[in-house]
C-alpha cells in the first residue's frame, strides 16, 4: 500500500514534465528499438540459414577446391578433376556410398520466345539419390547421358513452369545459351537445397558441362555420400588420402582441397553469427548507456528543481529511503516506458525490413522483448541511483530554504 | 513536553564560526501558545529548526516528552516530525502539481499505515476550504495557501504546531483570518510555536520569548494591556484600510 503511494508520486512527478520525461527516455526508446532491431535481424538470419543446411543430409561430405596463399592473398587452386569422383567411390567402398561431382555456372534458357537466366548444374546420376530430391516427371540423367555427353537437361519445378506453363515439358526442346537441349525430365518442386534454389536450376550431365557448354577442366565441388554418418570422421581421412594420392600431394606439403561437412559449416556459421551478435549488441549496449546518461541527467535537473518538495516531504515525516525510494521508482517508470515504446518501435523497423528488403527474413523471440525492457528498466534504476541519493541526502533544512 | 537545555547551534562560514544558537534554555508546556520574536538573524529560525526535529543542535540536549532526540536516528526524527509535530512555512510550501486534497493527505502517506482521504478532507474542512480540495496551489490565493499548508500540518493529528513566520508572505487581513485559525486550534488544546518578527502577531501568544545573537533576552507571559493595545492598533489599521477600499 505505502509503495503503491510512493509510485503514484513518482508517476506524478513525471506526468508534470511529460515532455521533459519523453526526452529523457529517448536514448532508451532507440537502445531498446536497436536492440530488438538487432536480434530479430540476427535470429531472422540465423535460422533460415540453418534451415537450409538442415536440408543437406548430415552423412554428407562436400569437398571444395582448397586456397593458397600467394603474395599475402587468398586464391582458390582448381584442383578437382572429374575423375576424383570414380577414384574416390573405387579406393573407399566400405566408407562412401556415392560421389557426385558437380560444376555450377549459369545461362539463359530458352523455349522459343520464353526464357528465363537460370544456374545450370552439371552432375552425375548420383546427385538425385544422394540429395533424395527426384524427377516428377520423365527420368533422371544416367550413366549413358553422362558417358555420351548427352544434350539432355532436366528442368526445375520453377523452370518448367517458367517455359511451359501448365503443358508438359519432357520431350520438348530448349535452348541452354544458345545449344539445343532435349529436355528428360521435370524434378519435384523443393524450394532450396542448402544454399541453392534449385527449383530454378537446370541439370545436366557433368561431361556435357565440362566439355561442350563450358569448357571446364575442374570441377566446382563434390559431394561425397558416407555409408555410415556415425564414420564421418573416418570417412574424411579416408577420402583426404584418396585425393592427397589423386593429386599426387607429396608428403608434408598441404592440401589442394577442403572437406566439409554439415557440422562443420554449422559450426563456421556460429562463428560468424557470434562476430555479429557481438558487434550488434555492442551497438546495442553502447546506445543503452547513452540512454542511461540521457536519464541520469534529467533526473539531477528534477532533483535539483525540486529541492524544495524534498524539504517539504522530509519536513512532514518521509524517511530518507523514502525520498530514494521515490527517484528510483521514476527514474525506473521512465526507463521501463520508453523500453515499451523501444520494443514497439525496434517490431516496426524489424516488420518493415522483412517486408522491404527481400532476402531478409526477421524473428523476434519473446524472450528478447522481456530482455530488452528488463534490461531498460536496470539501466533506469542504474541511473536513477545517483541523483536518488543526493536527493536523500539532502538535509532538510538546506532543502526548504532552496530557491 | 519540549525541553531544550543548553542548545547550541554552530555553523562554519570559512573560517568563522557563527553561533546561531548560543546556549538556549526552554521549556514549553502542553496545551501552551508561544511566540518566538527577534530580528533576523536572531537565531529564531534555527531554534525552531531544532524545536521542529529538522536539525539536531551542535551540543546541549533536546528532550521530547522526556526522551532525548540525540539519542533517536534519522527514521525516529522523521516519525516524530510525522505524528508530533506539523510544519507552517512562511512561503507555504505546497507542492505545486497536486490538489490541495493531495497536498494535505501528504503527511499520511508517510504515516505508512493505510488511511483514507475521508481524514485530509476533514483537516480542510477545519481551515474553511473544503470547497477547494481540487484545485491545486496555483489557483488558490496566498491565504487559502496557507490554510491548505495549516490543514497539512493537522492532518496526522499531531500534539505540537511549529509555524515559521505564518504571516509573513501575507496582507493583514488575511494574517488576521490565519491567526484565528491558530486560536482556534490553540483552542482544540494544541500547542503551538510561531516565529516572527512582526509584534502585532507575536503578543497574540501567551507567552512571547525574544532572542538576539543566538540567545533568549526575554522570555514573559504577554500581559493583557499590551495586547489590547497592539489589537487595537491593528484593528484600527483595518477599518481604515476598509474604508479607503469601499472609498475608491
Amino acid at each position: 500500500m505505502f509503495l503503491f503511494r510512493i509510485i503514484a508520486m513518482a508517476f506524478g512527478g513525471l506526468w508534470t514534465n511529460l515532455f521533459r520525461s519523453l526526452l529523457a527516455t529517448l536514448g532508451v526508446i532507440i537502445g531498446v528499438g536497436a536492440v530488438i532491431a538487432a536480434v530479430s535481424i540476427l535470429q531472422g538470419a540465423e535460422r533460415e540459414i540453418l534451415e537450409r543446411f538442415e536440408s543437406l543430409g548430415a552423412d554428407q561430405l562436400i569437398v571444395l577446391n582448397g586456397s593458397s596463399r600467394r603474395q599475402g592473398r587468398s586464391v582458390t587452386i582448381s584442383s578437382l578433376k572429374l575423375s576424383d569422383a570414380d577414384a574416390i567411390e573405387r579406393d573407399n567402398p566400405k566408407l562412401v556410398a556415392a560421389t557426385a561431382p558437380q560444376v555450377q555456372a549459369g545461362s539463359q534458357v530458352k523455349y522459343y520466345q520464353r526464357n528465363v537466366y537460370a544456374p545450370v548444374l552439371g552432375t552425375s546420376p548420383a546427385y538425385a539419390a544422394i540429395n533424395s530430391y527426384d524427377v516428377a516427371d520423365g527420368r533422371f540423367l544416367t550413366r549413358e547421358d553422362v558417358r555420351g555427353n548427352a544434350m539432355v537437361c532436366i528442368l526445375g519445378y520453377k523452370v518448367a513452369g517458367d517455359l511451359f506453363g501448365v503443358r508438359s515439358a519432357v520431350g520438348m526442346k530448349v535452348k541452354i545459351a544458345g545449344k539445343s537441349f532435349d529436355v528428360i525430365g521435370v524434378m519435384v518442386e523443393r524450394g532450396t537445397l542448402g544454399f541453392i534454389e534449385v527449383d530454378k536450376q537446370v541439370i545436366i550431365p557433368i561431361t556435357t558441362a565440362m566439355g561442350r557448354m563450358y569448357g571446364r577442366r575442374k570441377l566446382t565441388s563434390l559431394i561425397v555420400q558416407s555409408t555410415d554418418p556415425t564414420k564421418l570422421v573416418e570417412c574424411i581421412e579416408s577420402v583426404k588420402k584418396t585425393l592427397r594420392s589423386e593429386h599426387r600431394i607429396r608428403a608434408g606439403k598441404p592440401d589442394d582441397f577442403i572437406i566439409f561437412t554439415q557440422e562443420q559449416i554449422k559450426e563456421n556459421f556460429a562463428q560468424v553469427a557470434v562476430i555479429f551478435a557481438v558487434v550488434l549488441y555492442s551497438i546495442a549496449g553502447i546506445s543503452m548507456v547513452v540512454g542511461g546518461i540521457g536519464i541520469m541527467n534529467i533526473m539531477m535537473v528534477a532533483v535539483t528543481e525540486r529541492t524544495r518538495e524534498i524539504g517539504v516531504r522530509m519536513a512532514v515525516g518521509a524517511r530518507r529511503s523514502d525520498i530514494l525510494i521515490q527517484f528510483l521508482f521514476e527514474a525506473g517508470i521512465i526507463s521501463l516506458f520508453g523500453g515499451g515504446l523501444g520494443v514497439l518501435w525496434g517490431l516496426a523497423v524489424s516488420n518493415l525490413l522483412d517486408t522491404v528488403v527481400d532476402i531478409l527474413t526477421t524473428y523476434t523471440p519473446p524472450i528478447a522483448i522481456v530482455f530488452a525492457l528488463v534490461m531498460a528498466m536496470v539501466v533506469g534504476l542504474l541511473s536513477g541511483v545517483y541523483p536518488a541519493m543526493k536527493a536523500a541526502r539532502l538535509d532538510p533544512v538546506e532543502a526548504l530554504r532552496f530557491e | 513536553m519540549i525541553e531544550g537545555e543548553q542548545l547550541r547551534k554552530e555553523y562554519n562560514m570559512g573560517d568563522t564560526v557563527v553561533h546561531a544558537l548560543d546556549g538556549v534554555d526552554l521549556r514549553i508546556a502542553e496545551g501552551e501558545f508561544v511566540s518566538i520574536v527577534g530580528a533576523s538573524g536572531s537565531g529564531k529560525s534555527t531554534l525552531m529548526h531544532i524545536l521542529g526535529c529538522l536539525d539536531r543542535p551542535t551540543s546541549g540536549e533536546l528532550l521530547i516528552q522526556g526522551q532525548p532526540v540525540s539519542s533517536m536516528n534519522d527514521r525516529r526524527l522523521a516519525a516524530i516530525r510525522n505524528r508530533y509535530i506539523g510544519f507552517v512555512f512562511q512561503t507555504f510550501n505546497l507542492i505545486n502539481r497536486t490538489s490541495a486534497l493531495d497536498n494535505v493527505a501528504l503527511p499520511l502517506v508517510y504515516t505508512r499505515k493505510p488511511f483514507s482521504k475521508r481524514d485530509a478532507r476533514r483537516a480542510l474542512e477545519r481551515v474553511g476550504l473544503a470547497d477547494r480540495a481540487r484545485h491545486t496551489p496555483s489557483e488558490l490565493s496566498g491565504g487559502e495557501c496557507q490554510r491548505v499548508a495549516i490543514a497539512r500540518a493537522i492532518v496526522n493529528h499531531p500534539k505540537l504546531i511549529l509555524a515559521d513566520e505564518p504571516t509573513g508572505n501575507l496582507d493583514t487581513g488575511t494574517s488576521a483570518q490565519i491567526m484565528e485559525i491558530f486560536h482556534d486550534l490553540h483552542a482544540n488544546g494544541l500547542t503551538i510555536v510561531i516565529v516572527t518578527h512582526e509584534t502585532e502577531i507575536a503578543v497574540q501568544a501567551q507567552r512571547m520569548i525574544q532572542m538576539c545573537d543566538g540567545r533568549v533576552i526575554d522570555d514573559s507571559h504577554v500581559d493583557e494591556a499590551r495586547r489590547r493595545e497592539v489589537v487595537a492598533l491593528v484593528e484600527s489599521t483595518r477599518r481604515r484600510m476598509f474604508r479607503t477600499r469601499s472609498a475608491s
